[in-house]
């Protein structure tokens, strides 16, 4: 028994030195001579791999010359597992964070200012998109870059509006061109509405528009009003303008024609975003708000919405392009692909829908190579059974608003590498790695020059749309208030009770004003006893007499923030 | 050995629980009434403000409405949970073919993790696709948007709950297999039927366990999160934000550790209150074989 005992312990020991010995490491080992920079992202799956790639790049080039080693750590709840580790004493050297938590980690003086680092690489506010470069600064002090951006327009499918035509012509509306009005918009979507009967009751089988799908912008709902929630010059929340409540009471304007249950019900039927049951992939919506990673998604899960009448005889071709191999004679390439349309360039040339394939033939008629390529973005639009425009604003004159988003690359307080870090920051903002990543994720860029590769190949048709968005003097970003996170989650609230009807917007509204302007007068006050000088400064700049504290019958009045 | 070595032995070896206890509980716990004090967003120093927390919770209407649906939630789910899982434990104890089998299924449900019951739940209650609204519509009902409606987040929530109910089941199947079988048949001799038995033995028998299960209710739904953080976020309109999700959202999405500790300290003193009535309560209806 005693025997039996030892040979136990023995072998679990041995199995333990085993695994440390042998077993998984935390991370890649950064090699000789080279210093180790954490950095910790949000990103998994193919996004996720498509940063690591850029890493590698910057590790194999940059990196190398520079003696700099960037590690790459996906991880969940990457804001809250920084801020504990930068608690800690122990941060990552980058954080790739979400956009709103800039300014939140900025205003407790979690993050470290990039201003210098950035001057000295040429990283200035004209290089970037303006809106883009504002919301990463802080009461005038840079705090992060871009990793990856966004700009948000009206999504709308083709064969629902073809399907209804007639009824838009007679509404007196171009079923070709996108709505520009907000009145507009809101008239086309009721024609496009489409209700069945069954059992003596009416449901909604599709509708023109939801503004509760996605629900992921009503905070921003106010940009497309000229109106915001926060005035960044004066440091104030404008939560009860009359055109931010105009903007709320636009989605209950939504409840009140499709009905309240109607509209919650037939939400309550959608699959979510992130699969074929997506109500824009099902035709379950004709027009909704989204950004220009939609266009992978649809690539992804219904991509016949990117095939949109490609004969099914072009559509074979660019499946079976794998199955073509070098040697391969003319002959069984044609019985893969079917006859070579026309000898181009360097090869004979397929056309295979939205894509062109390429085949060379060596002297003796065999493959030598193939390629497939993606029709130029302008010219892949016809296939789209999807359209992109700017989402129309309410105010006459008020061009390409648009909501504005981010990934942003930061330096937690407390990294021993705050130069290393951001010369791996630096490198992704190079206009070369910017697009190539910006590309791989479906994204707009956030810089100011884009070139025509970016333009022309990108996967979303519709990139310019999204792009001219993102330049535009009306783009808006979420607000660089340190409070932001807790605003929008009263804010989403408040949207709710609007569009279920509890209560109206004016109401929903106040009820957050006067939460809100309190916390946000206190949270001011408390960083001025703590010696916070950037908060110092940021109360100064408000101004004496400012709307914090004030009740909501005061800011009724409130003109619009712009 | 002397009484001090003895001592000393004892201590050294619970001394790995009780150096984990003091680094790793009671010195958080202390930690956090002193933060529930200050305002601290664990970055910054904490900074002393008295018993502001504690006022401004008496003022914060997301709080009351939060310990609301708690309380709302425990009001449905506790003597619920309580009723399905007696009734399944009792089917259970039935000697009939397959006894085994049936225990294995009830009890799987509770070895699912939570995100994937949420996800399975979440197609379950969709209102187009799921199966509920389905098997209603079969029957010619109209079944609601069950997460996305006012009314009906809330007990979809709690009919949710009674999915995990296989621990307690077996709890009270233990305890059922410790009732003795005299009792049964001095009842039947008395002329006591099926419910006069299950009245007059069984629950009065079990009634130590259905204390214990009890208990164990009031401290697991007070502090209910993970399902309704996956499921509802809160929403439709706060319907569904229990006080442990308000607390989770002021500590690590709004950074008020400060104000979540004051959090954390009321929801540990409700707990403690209601634990306290359930005790003094048992005194009436708790009886113990023996005594």
């Amino acid at each position: 028994m005693k025997g039996f005992k030892t040979i136990v312990i023995a072998g679990l020991l041995l199995t333990g030195a085993g695994i440390l010995a042998f077993g998984p490491r935390a991370g890649a080992k950064a090699p000789a001579g080279r210093v180790r920079v954490q950095y910790w992202e949000k990103w998994t799956g193919n996004e996720g791999s498509q940063m690591q790639e850029v890493v590698r790049d910057f590790n194999e080039t940059v990196g190398k010359e520079k003696g700099i080693f960037v590690e790459y750590l996906s991880m969940s709840q990457i804001d809250r597992k920084t801020l504990v580790a930068t608690a800690a004493g122990v941060p990552p050297d980058v954080a790739g964070m979400w956009d709103a938590q800039t300014a939140q980690f900025a205003g407790i003086d979690a993050l470290e200012p990039l201003d210098e680092m950035a001057r000295e690489k040429g990283i200035t506010r004209d290089y970037y998109k303006h809106a883009y470069w504002d919301a990463c600064t802080y009461n005038g002090k840079l705090y992060g870059l871009v990793s990856t951006p966004s700009s948000i327009a009206l999504h709308y499918n083709k064969e629902i509006i073809e399907g209804k035509a007639d009824e838009l012509r007679k509404a007196g509306f171009d079923p070709d061109v996108p709505p520009k009005t907000m009145q507009e918009l809101d008239k086309r979507a009721e024609v496009l509405d489409t209700w069945v009967e069954d059992g003596g009751r009416r449901y909604l089988k599709v509708t023109g528009l939801l503004p509760i799908e996605p629900d992921w912008y009503l905070t921003s709902l106010p940009f497309w009003w000229g109106a915001e929630f926060f005035d960044g010059k004066t440091q104030k929340l404008n939560l009860t303008d009359p055109q931010c409540i105009a903007a709320y009471e636009w989605t209950a304007s939504y409840s009140k024609r499709l009905g309240k249950v109607a509209m919650t019900e037939f939400k309550a039927g959608f699959g979510g975003f992130n699969s074929p049951q997506n109500p824009f992939l099902q035709g379950e919506i004709a027009m909704e708000m989204q950004g220009p990673w939609m266009a992978n998604y649809i690539e992804d899960l219904r991509p016949s919405m990117n095939r949109w009448r490609v004969p099914e005889e072009k559509q074979a071709r660019e499946r079976n392009f794998s199955k073509l191999d070098v040697g391969m004679t003319r002959g069984e390439v044609e019985d893969v692909l079917g006859r070579g349309e026309k000898s181009g360039g360097d090869g004979v040339v397929w056309d295979a829908g939205i894509r062109t394939i390429t085949v060379r033939f060596d002297e003796g008629g065999r493959v030598s190579g193939k390629r497939m390529e993606l029709l130029p973005a302008k010219e892949r639009r016809k296939y789209t059974q999807w359209g992109v425009a700017p989402f129309p604003s309410a105010v006459p004159g008020l061009e390409n608003a648009a909501h504005v988003g981010f990934d942003v690359l930061c330096i937690p307080k407390g990294s021993k590498l705050k130069k290393e870090a951001f010369e791996f920051i630096a490198y992704v903002n190079r206009q070369e790695v910017m697009e190539k990543l910006c590309m791989l994720h479906c994204k707009n860029s956030p810089l100011a020059q884009v070139s025509e590769n970016f333009k022309t190949n990108h996967p979303n048709p519709y990139i310019e749309v999204f792009d001219t968005l993102a330049a535009s003097p009306n783009a808006r970003t979420v607000p660089s208030c340190p409070i932001w996170p807790e605003v929008a989650a009263e804010l989403t609230v408040a949207a709710q009770k609007t569009y279920l009807l509890q209560k109206t917007a004016a109401e929903a509204l106040a009820e957050v004003d006067g939460r809100m302007q309190g916390r946000w007068a206190r949270f001011r006050e408390l960083q001025k006893a703590r010696g916070n000088t950037a908060m110092a400064e940021a109360a100064g700049a408000a101004g004496a007499g400012d709307g914090a504290g004030r009740g909501a019958g005061e800011m009724a009045g409130t003109g619009a923030a712009r | 050995m002397s009484e001090s070595k003895q001592l000393a032995k004892g201590l050294a070896f619970i001394s790995p629980w009780l150096v984990g206890f003091l680094l790793f509980t009671f010195t958080p716990v202390v930690l956090s009434l002193y933060y529930s004090l200050c305002d601290y967003s664990l970055i910054q120093p904490p900074l002393y403000v008295g018993l502001e927390n504690y006022s401004n919770l008496a003022r914060d209407a997301v709080f009351w409405k939060s310990l609301w649906n708690t309380f709302v939630y425990a009001a449905m789910a506790i003597p619920g949970a309580m009723m399905v899982s007696l009734g399944l434990a009792m089917l259970l104890n039935a000697k009939i073919a397959g006894q085994g089998i049936y225990r294995t299924i009830i009890f799987l449900p509770s070895l699912v993790p939570i995100v994937a019951s949420s996800m399975l739940w979440l197609w379950l209650f969709n209102a187009k696709l799921g199966l509920f609204n389905a098997i209603l519509n079969m029957v010619g009902i109209e079944g609601p948007g069950w997460l996305t409606d006012v009314r009906w987040a809330m007990p979809s929530l709690v009919l949710m709950s009674f999915w995990g109910v296989g621990y307690t089941v077996t709890i009270y199947l233990a305890g059922l297999q410790d009732v003795p079988r005299e009792l049964y048949e001095a009842a039947e001799i008395d002329g006591a039927g099926v419910w006069g038995r299950v009245w007059n033995v069984t629950l009065p028998m079990l009634s130590p366990v259905i204390f214990f299960n009890l208990i164990m209710a009031i401290i697991g739904t007070l502090q209910v999160f993970a399902i309704p953080y996956i499921m509802t976020e809160g929403g439709p309109a706060q319907a569904t934000t229990f006080i442990t999700m308000y607390l989770y959202d002021n500590a690590f999405r709004y950074l008020k550790m400060g104000y979540a500790s004051a959090l954390a300290w009321v929801q540990l003193l409700l707990i403690l209150s209601l634990t306290a009535v359930a005790f003094w309560s048992s005194r009436r209806w708790v009886h113990y074989q023996g005594k």
